[in-house]
């Protein structure tokens, strides 16, 4: 790790990073205002969704009904737009961090400076780390501070499952942005590694999605990382968190390992 | 200082530089010449460790350049070819920032480069023009006051004044005992400041010379205007001296030690003017990547 940079690079993605951050949190809090008005007709919605086809309800993730406020949330934030918002951030900001710089040749003056190649992307790797951790920590403070202005003891909240729900969030998009970062670590071409990791991140995330719509292809799904976060189970207190979080986990630091490894070892056209 | 031996990298395609070596000696001036694509750049990226050589190897102080990257860079002062720095910041940031990166104090100095070459460093480093990012680059170049100073293309996109400037700059450095490896394809830049020059052309070390040994290797270019056209005619018949070219009564010869002749033959005439030119050390260069491709041939 290299502080000088890693101070500096906060400081020119910081406003990228609070971006989504605020985004997110406000698309939650307007999730948790909406709730008590849609709470009231649970009946009449979970009716709704018995008619909706099982396919469509289960790729939406929005199985869970809207009987709880956190099987509410689940459906609504963390099934579709949180992982959608997160791709893309994860997509964008290790495409940025470091086949960016190698494209432009920005790269030769990190290199020229008593830093070893492995420095950098340790730095770099950790950059888009914080960025994440920032990500979901403001997401979760918003959502219970919702819960605390908009709820109260309206309405059943059960925060521990709330808080397993971003944990696994966190750990999938670990995995994720170690794919990213993987892929930015080993291409020249800024284009073509915001593809490549564009490609393959939202076409696991299409596999999943299809997977779940149709039984008949379910094995779709065993080719995604998103097959192991399941918000709605962890909001009806089903399924296995733990376990998916340690292999999200482990398929991350696998990546960014890869990635750092990869990057110290290859020729760079600086 | 610096030792290149047997540098070789062979790109998918055929290009890239095979066994390439050369050294450079403490506080020497080294001028590395050669046309677009010769591969100097190529060279130059295995010295800053940013490619691994497939043969051979290039050492700093005896620190390998490629195994010891993030080390040997503590010597070294670089300015890329094409330069490209970070988006968003202005000059001075990212001048603070390198600073950081390269972690010696090097406000003094950083300041009197900035004085010195005359440019505002509080422009957005997306708002410069090619000759101002130049001289950021130069300033970044030196400003840590490293043992050795490598310079890809330095002068390009400088005016004829920054230019004149550069060179005081480098000389003054070599006066403290920098040494310097400069890519060059501005030949009067390098007879100024070089002590030897190496010429590489498609990929392979063609000459190590001496700066004052291809200076002496000129030739100079006689232009003899006759007095009567069919004097120039008869001039250029006997083929006592090779004339380069003849128009009308004015005749070119080139002259490479062999004055006597020349004297002899051009006194049977009537000569109305001469006049006599060094050719310049592009030329010199010319000849030696003519008299290479014609033995190769």
């Amino acid at each position: 790790m290299n502080l000088p940079l890693f101070k500096q690079m906060m400081k020119i993605h910081a406003k990228g990073m609070s971006n989504y951050a605020f985004g997110s949190a406000f698309y939650i809090l307007l999730m948790f205002w909406l709730y008590p008005g849609i709470a009231d007709n649970t009946g009449a919605l979970n009716e709704l969704l018995k008619s909706m086809p099982e396919g469509i309800v289960n790729a939406f993730n929005i199985q869970g009904g809207f009987g709880s406020m956190e099987a509410f949330i689940s459906g609504e934030y963390y099934g579709l737009i949180l992982p959608l918002l997160l791709s893309i951030f994860s997509i964008m900001l290790s495409t940025g961090l470091m086949a960016r710089l190698v494209d432009q040749g920005s790269m030769s003056y990190l290199l020229s400076t008593p830093t070893t190649r492995r420095q950098v992307a340790i730095t770099q790797a950790g950059v888009l780390s914080a960025g994440l951790l920032l990500i979901i920590l403001v997401t979760t403070g918003a959502g219970l501070l919702g819960y605390v202005w908009f709820i109260g003891d309206q309405f059943e909240f059960n925060g521990a499952r709330y808080i397993e729900m971003n944990v696994v969030a966190w750990m999938l998009f670990i995995a994720a942005s170690g794919i990213t970062f993987l892929i930015s670590s080993v291409i020249n071409d800024e284009k073509k590694a915001l593809g490549t990791s564009g490609f393959i991140i939202i076409g696991m995330f299409a596999l999943d999605m299809l997977g779940k719509i149709s039984g008949s292809v379910d094995w779709l799904r065993y080719g995604s990382i998103f097959s192991l976060y399941r918000p709605s189970d962890i909001a009806a207190g089903s399924g296995d968190p733990l376990l998916a979080s340690l292999v999200l986990l482990a398929i991350g630091l696998a990546c960014f390992a890869a990635g750092i490894i990869a990057f110290s070892k290859r020729d760079l056209p600086l | 200082m610096l030792v290149v031996d047997g540098l070789t990298k062979l790109f998918p395609g055929g290009k890239g530089i095979n066994d390439v070596s050369f050294t450079v000696e403490q506080g020497e001036v080294f001028g590395f010449l050669g046309p677009n694509g010769a591969g100097k750049s190529t060279t130059i990226r295995h010295i800053m460790g940013f490619m691994k050589p497939d043969r051979g190897s290039a050492s700093i102080k005896g620190l390998d350049t490629w195994k010891q990257q993030g080390i040997v860079q503590k010597l070294v002062g670089y300015l890329p070819g094409e330069i490209a720095f970070i988006e968003g910041m202005t000059g001075k940031e990212f001048l603070d920032f390198l600073a950081r990166m390269q972690r010696v104090d090097s406000a003094v100095r950083r300041k009197q480069l900035i004085d010195r070459l005359q440019f505002d460093v509080s422009t957005p480093i997306r708002k410069m023009s090619k000759g101002m990012k130049q001289k950021v680059g130069i300033v970044a170049a030196f400003m840590h006051s490293p043992e050795l100073i490598i310079l890809d293309e330095p002068t390009s996109g400088l005016d004829p004044l920054m230019q004149q400037l550069f060179i005081e700059l480098v000389l003054e450095e070599k006066a403290r005992g920098t040494t310097f490896l400069m890519s060059s394809h501005s030949f009067p830049e390098i007879e100024r400041t070089c002590d030897r020059a190496a010429i590489i052309k498609d990929g392979v070390l063609v000459a190590t010379n001496n700066i004052h040994e291809l200076q002496s290797m000129q030739r100079k270019l006689v232009v003899i205007v006759f007095e009567h056209p069919e004097d120039a005619e008869a001039f250029v018949q006997s083929g006592q001296v090779p004339a380069e070219s003849r128009d009308g009564r004015r005749v070119t010869v080139a002259v490479q030690g062999n004055y006597n002749e020349l004297i002899h033959e051009a006194a049977k005439y009537k000569v109305r003017s001469l006049d006599i030119t060094a050719q310049n050390l592009e030329d010199v260069f010319m000849q030696y990547y003519d008299r290479k491709g014609a033995a190769a041939r």
